[in-house]
């Protein structure tokens, strides 16, 4: 079924003919028309709106991917930034929910030549004293690396994981891929059973206290406190605890895309344009059409409208409501959403690296060096805490700890140079350092290499070829969505998370503005490459614009739904 | 991973194999490219080395305005969209002159320019393509680029041959016998008289890939400066856009396309390609894709035998053959500037106002002599290049002052910065040789920079990214060389020799293996063209079925039936008809319209 009313075939634009003056034979000058229609025009060709798009799509619905960088895939960048010759994926590498996203089945991303690669051994901590500490994908592989450590929070971690992997599997992952319900409500369904009880009680407590409550090694906690909070929990506040389970879990589940993560773009863009959608590059969205309040499409930095039924954007309220729409036509709610909008607590700075030689680990236990992560710097519960407190207070820690990955360890395309070897060394970061980023740059740098060095003997001078960092300012100049390189689009605080994700009257996606509907990190669930925002907003949309929807939830989904979206009232 | 089955395999993503893809798929049949790396394109890549800042580290501008494929393939639909710039280029000398010589949407300012400096040469043939109108520098650029090679056997008076026939058309005043056999040198040294007016054309001429010392390539030489003045602009956002569009009109048109698949090893059996199976390392280690109808290889001639159809299908005679095709003609050594002030030659605006800004300037341009000294080092094995201003004549190429998206208000990318060199595999002391120089030609280059324009300086720079040619060949697996035309491209590799005589159709000894990629004609530059002109080819041999869409060159001579010699003899396709089928094919492009 097409729902297209408007058809841009044979339109091409002549305006540049007349300008200058050509035959209309000469077709170079060729371009998109001024004026065009579709059903959905989508902002943003990150991973949330490329995800959209190629449900849509399918739905028959005549759809348009709007682009603003020269490149899609936002966040999902491999790009070549030591330069020349080796690339590097400046934004996410680490690919958590490859198990559980509904693309991964929906569509046949490997026809293209999509692959993960997801190795047991996943995350190892390297302490001080140069013992070592790994998370594999097992948990008894886990349970061995613990014991070393300590014997009873060996068996804690087991019997723990059981639980907190039935957590994820049955509440938390399913609960990514349709749209929250009120905290009234789901008060009132996860009683019901004991895994949703233990659910709204980890809520209530802080991931520090949970991850203080079950162990007793101080390194044992360092390190998972370290994964439970590194993608933007804050280890003091509580609200959130429900999250610890699934951060622990992905810590134990993260893959590899090989070739770069823009390859996922790449799978999905193909998706979209062999059902006939488009995708438009260089093609930056400067206005969301509204008229009597209701969307009519949007326009692009130079002058050229799309009509559209349905706009779909990926970019947080500030952006959306605060300057792409008349302020006159924005709802009240939305503008106040807009300006109270937190933005992350902290970024990321990243070191890449190429060396001849990859770094080798020196430490008791030789597999840290097949780790897809490695934790350096931290021993104690408490430095983590401290490291923590620094990044929201706006400082860099004083003393230096983050996690590295050779990219190349599972992935060999990356260099040009065969044999050379592509790592990283991420630290979170705040926005704004005193004295600047231009200065306190190298010695960011220069504080990563000699903790590197102090565990990898052989990453002497002479075997690193170069490295580059990508700071959180960076981060936004690549990408505009990222705002102070908020990696998740916004905060991961309770008033920001569940219903309230970017507020509770965009429930699904739908916002307040007829038409206009939100995709993006700053959607519920939330941020990194987990496919939630992108697919809900479209069910969303195929339903109200009477599409096919030609998707069915997955098994896990449904089940989720049957048992805790299911209220009395 | 089970096998997989495609009307025809296209090994090669770059600008030609997406291109052919592209027409094979809009002509219905099932297509697959299979690129080795992440990401499809080939030459066609812009990198965003510093965060804001997009670098060229190969193609750079769009010489392919004329190619029929903007009509056919309608590439305006997938995002294909260019920035016109007021001035393709300039000049500069050391002693202190500069010249704004405009392009095709300001051709005032290059008549104001030479005007002023050398009034002898506003006239006469030195400015041949002024005054070639529209539709004739199209008609000439298709016959040049956009003709498949006759077939062997065929006898043409070189005056007949197609861009010969076009010339005789439209400036018959100009027309002279001599012409033919000339280099473009020697057409400069006979009718230009200011000498950095030579080294631009010289310069432009050797960018495009026939050398301006070549025989008998005059007017390849000078199609070359006017594929580059035809379209006088660059793709919005750089060229890899550009790749984006041909792609995706491929994939829009039902292609397949599969990255991380490096090809290994064609599948030949019974003498026929009748697939490929991937190589070890590729996504899909191993797996085998059948192609019923045709192997395309958009992989250098080189690699396509010796590496993936393997010796035991050819004999050693060929494989010798094929070894021996030259990849001399030069390489280049290409710089990126990332600064806050545009150069300022001589120190004076006046030469070069914000809004008439060169693209691209080349300089040093003192002396036709020393450019000709430098060329010539460029192409002789050498130990270690000289390194005096005189023999560092760049072309200074920038985007930004006309299309914003390559980098932050305030800021300016000079990228990219050529410099002739010779290719890796023709340096004395080993393919590496040229790396081992290269902080010190970058700081002879930057020296030279700020010698033209005082405002270079190091307060100026904000950053400097070096790519020699040598790392462009591991950039792009399909760049032997480092280069940009594949394989040299002088009249013994060129049109019916290219890369040799027997390979210059297209076809290969293996049947239902074709070629498209720049070792064929007519060589590099992203023109579409290599797959435009196998188009024809695979027409004849039945592979595919033309859609109303497509519309062949008037030039195309088909090739005998076994048995007959219907060949065409020159006098066909020579005066009259060109005009006739020209507006044949002319008129039915209106048609579909
Ligand atoms: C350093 C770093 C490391 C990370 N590591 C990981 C990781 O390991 N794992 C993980 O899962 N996630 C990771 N992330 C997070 C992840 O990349 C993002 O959360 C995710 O990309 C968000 O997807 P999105 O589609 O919502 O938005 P984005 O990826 O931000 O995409 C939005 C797109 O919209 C475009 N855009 C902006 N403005 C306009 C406009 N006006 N018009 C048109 N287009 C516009 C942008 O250019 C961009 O392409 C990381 C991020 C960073 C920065
Ligand atoms: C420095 C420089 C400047 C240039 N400037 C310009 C310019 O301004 N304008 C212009 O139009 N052109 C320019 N060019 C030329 C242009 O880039 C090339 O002519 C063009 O890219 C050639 O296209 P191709 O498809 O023949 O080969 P390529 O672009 O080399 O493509 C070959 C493809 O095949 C892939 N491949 C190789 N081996 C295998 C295998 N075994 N299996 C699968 N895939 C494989 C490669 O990865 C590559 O993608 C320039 C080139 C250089 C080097």
């Amino acid at each position: 079924m097409t729902l297209s009313n408007v058809d841009t075939e044979g339109l091409r634009s002549t305006s540049r003919k007349q300008e200058f003056g050509v035959a209309p034979t000469e077709h170079i000058l060729d371009e998109f028309p001024l004026t065009s229609a579709y059903d959905v025009a989508i902002i943003g060709a990150g991973p949330n709106g490329l995800m959209a798009a190629a449900y849509l799509v399918k739905a028959g619905l005549k759809t348009i991917v709007l682009e603003r960088r020269q490149e899609i895939g936002g966040g999902l960048a491999t790009e070549e930034t030591l330069f020349p010759g080796y690339y590097t994926n400046p934004h996410a590498f680490y690919h958590m929910m490859t198990d559980y996203m509904p693309i991964m089945s929906d569509f046949a991303l490997n026809s293209h030549g999509l692959f993960f690669v997801k190795p047991n051994t996943q995350t190892a901590g390297i302490f001080s004293d140069n013992s070592s500490l790994i998370l594999y994908n097992q948990i008894e592989d886990t349970k061995d690396s613990i014991a070393k450590f300590s014997a009873s929070d060996a068996r804690t971690f087991g019997k723990l994981m059981r639980k907190w992997r039935k957590i994820v599997s049955e509440v938390i992952a399913p609960g990514t891929y349709v749209p929250p319900i009120s905290p009234i409500d789901m008060i009132e369904t996860f009683e019901k059973t004991e895994i949703g009880r233990e659910v709204l009680r980890l809520s209530e407590m802080s991931p520090a206290e949970i991850i203080d409550e079950n162990f007793e090694s101080d390194r044992v906690k360092a390190l998972l406190l370290y994964v439970a909070c590194m993608w933007g929990l804050d280890p003091n506040e509580s609200g959130l605890g429900f999250m610890v389970p699934l951060m622990v879990d992905r810590a134990m589940n993260k893959a590899q895309c090989y070739g770069g993560s823009h390859k996922l773009a790449g799978a999905l863009s193909r998706e979209i344009l062999s059902e006939g959608g488009t995708i438009l590059d260089n093609a930056e969205v400067t206005e969301i059409l509204v008229d009597s309040g209701r969307v009519t499409g949007i326009q692009l930095f130079d002058g050229r409208q799309i009509e559209a039924r349905a706009v779909l954007s990926s970019l947080a309220p500030p952006l959306t409501f605060g300057r792409l729409i008349e302020q006159e036509d924005v709802p009240p709610e939305m503008i106040e959403s807009a300006s109270l909008w937190e933005w992350d607590k902290w970024s990321f700075a990243t070191m890449s690296l190429v060396s001849q030689e990859p770094p080798v680990y020196e430490c008791d236990d030789p597999s840290v060096n097949d780790a897809l992560m490695v934790v350096m710097g931290f021993d104690s519960l408490d430095q983590v805490l401290d490291h923590f407190s620094a990044v929201i207070a706006g400082k860099l820690p004083e003393s230096i700890g983050g996690h590295a990955t050779v990219e190349t360890r599972y992935d060999p395309t990356l260099p040009r140079i065969q044999g050379h070897q592509v790592s990283f060394f991420q630290v979170h970061a705040p926005y704004e350092v005193q004295g600047g980023w231009d200065e306190q740059g190298p010695v960011l740098v220069d504080n990563l290499i000699t903790l590197w060095k102090r565990h990898c003997s052989g990453l002497v001078d002479s075997n690193i070829v170069m490295n580059s960092l990508e700071t959180p300012i960076d981060i936004e100049t690549r990408l505009s969505s990222m705002v102070r390189g908020s990696i998740k689009h916004g905060d991961y605080h309770p008033l920001q998370m569940g219903i309230f994700r970017p507020h509770d009257s965009c429930v699904g996606g739908r916002s307040p503005i007829e038409g206009l509907y939100l995709c993006g990190a700053s959607s519920y669930p939330g941020g990194l490459v987990i496919g939630g925002p992108g697919y809900i907003a479209a069910g969303s949309v195929a339903e109200d614009l009477g599409a096919g929807k030609w998707w069915k939830e997955p098994e896990y989904v449904r089940r989720y739904v049957s048992t805790y979206m299911q209220t009395i009232g | 991973m089970s096998d997989e089955r495609f009307d025809v395999v296209v090994i090669g993503g770059g600008h030609n194999g997406s291109t052919i893809a592209a027409y094979l798929a809009k002509s219905g049949l099932s297509t697959c490219v299979l690129e080795s790396r992440p990401e499809c394109g080939g030459g066609q890549e812009n990198t965003e080395v510093r965060p804001g800042f997009r670098i060229d580290p190969h193609a750079t501008y769009l010489y392919g305005g004329a190619a029929p494929g903007f009509d056919q393939l309608e590439l305006w639909k997938y995002g294909m969209r260019m920035v016109y710039y007021a001035s393709m280029a300039g000049v500069a000398t050391l002693d202190g002159q500069a010249a704004n010589l405009g392009g095709r949407w300001r051709p005032d300012l290059g008549d104001e320019a030479i005007k002023r400096h050398s009034p002898a040469d506003l006239q006469g043939p030195g400015r041949i393509f002024d005054q070639l109108g529209e539709d004739a520098s199209r008609q000439l650029l298709r016959a040049l680029f956009w003709t498949p090679p006759h077939p062997q056997g065929l006898e043409v008076n070189p005056e007949d041959m197609p861009w010969w026939q076009v010339f005789r058309k439209y400036l018959p005043n100009l027309y002279f016998k001599e012409l033919i056999d000339m280099s473009y040198v020697d057409f400069l040294d006979n009718f230009v008289q200011w000498d950095p007016l030579k080294v631009v054309g010289a310069f432009g001429a050797w960018y495009c890939g026939a050398h301006p010392d070549w025989e008998g390539m005059l007017l390849q030489s000078l199609g070359g400066t006017l594929l580059y003045s035809y379209a006088s602009g660059a793709p919005r956002g750089g060229m890899h856009t550009y790749a984006h569009a041909i792609i995706r009109c491929a994939i829009a048109n039902g292609a397949r396309v599969m990255t991380n698949a490096p090809v290994g090893e064609i599948i030949v059996s019974n003498g026929r390609a009748v697939g490929v199976k991937l190589s070890q390392d590729a996504a899909f280690p191993e797996k085998t894709i059948w192609a019923d109808k045709a192997v395309i290889s958009g992989v250098d001639v080189k690699q396509t035998f010796l590496g993936l159809v393997g010796k035991s299908h050819i004999d050693p005679s060929f494989a010798q053959r094929v070894d021996d095709i030259s990849l001399k003609g030069g390489s280049l050594f290409v710089m990126s500037v990332i600064c806050r002030e545009l150069p300022r030659y001589h120190n004076d605006d006046r030469y070069f106002p914000q809004e008439v800004y060169p693209s691209c300037v080349i300089a040093p341009a003192d002396s036709f002599e020393y450019f000709r000294v430098q060329t010539r080092d460029a192409y002789s094995y050498k130990k270690s290049p000289e390194l005096t201003p005189e023999h560092l004549t760049m072309m200074i190429c920038t985007h930004d002052p006309y299309d914003s998206t390559r980098c932050p208000d305030g800021y300016h990318v000079l990228s990219p910065i050529y410099l002739e060199v010779p290719p890796p595999q023709y340096d004395v002391t080993g393919p590496l040789g040229i790396n081992r120089h290269k902080e010190e030609i970058t700081k002879a280059a930057l020296g030279v920079l700020k010698q033209l324009a005082p405002n270079m300086t190091d307060g100026n720079i904000v950053d400097v990214f070096v790519n020699t040619p040598y790392d462009s060949e591991f950039r792009n697996a399909g760049m032997v060389g480092g280069n940009w035309y594949g394989i040299r491209q002088s009249e013994d590799q060129w049109f019916s020799n290219r890369p040799l005589p027997e390979l210059s159709r297209y076809r290969t000894p293996i049947d239902g293996l074709y070629l498209c990629n720049q070792t064929s004609h007519p060589g590099g530059l992203c023109l579409m063209a290599v797959p435009y002109n196998l188009m024809h080819v695979l027409i004849d041999d039945g592979v595919v079925t033309p859609k109303s869409w497509w519309y062949p060159s008037p030039f195309y001579v088909s090739d005998p039936k076994p048995g007959t010699s219907n060949i065409k003899t020159p006098t066909d396709i020579g005066g009259t008809s060109i005009s006739s089928v020209d507006s044949q094919a002319l008129a039915a492009s209106e048609e579909i319209r």
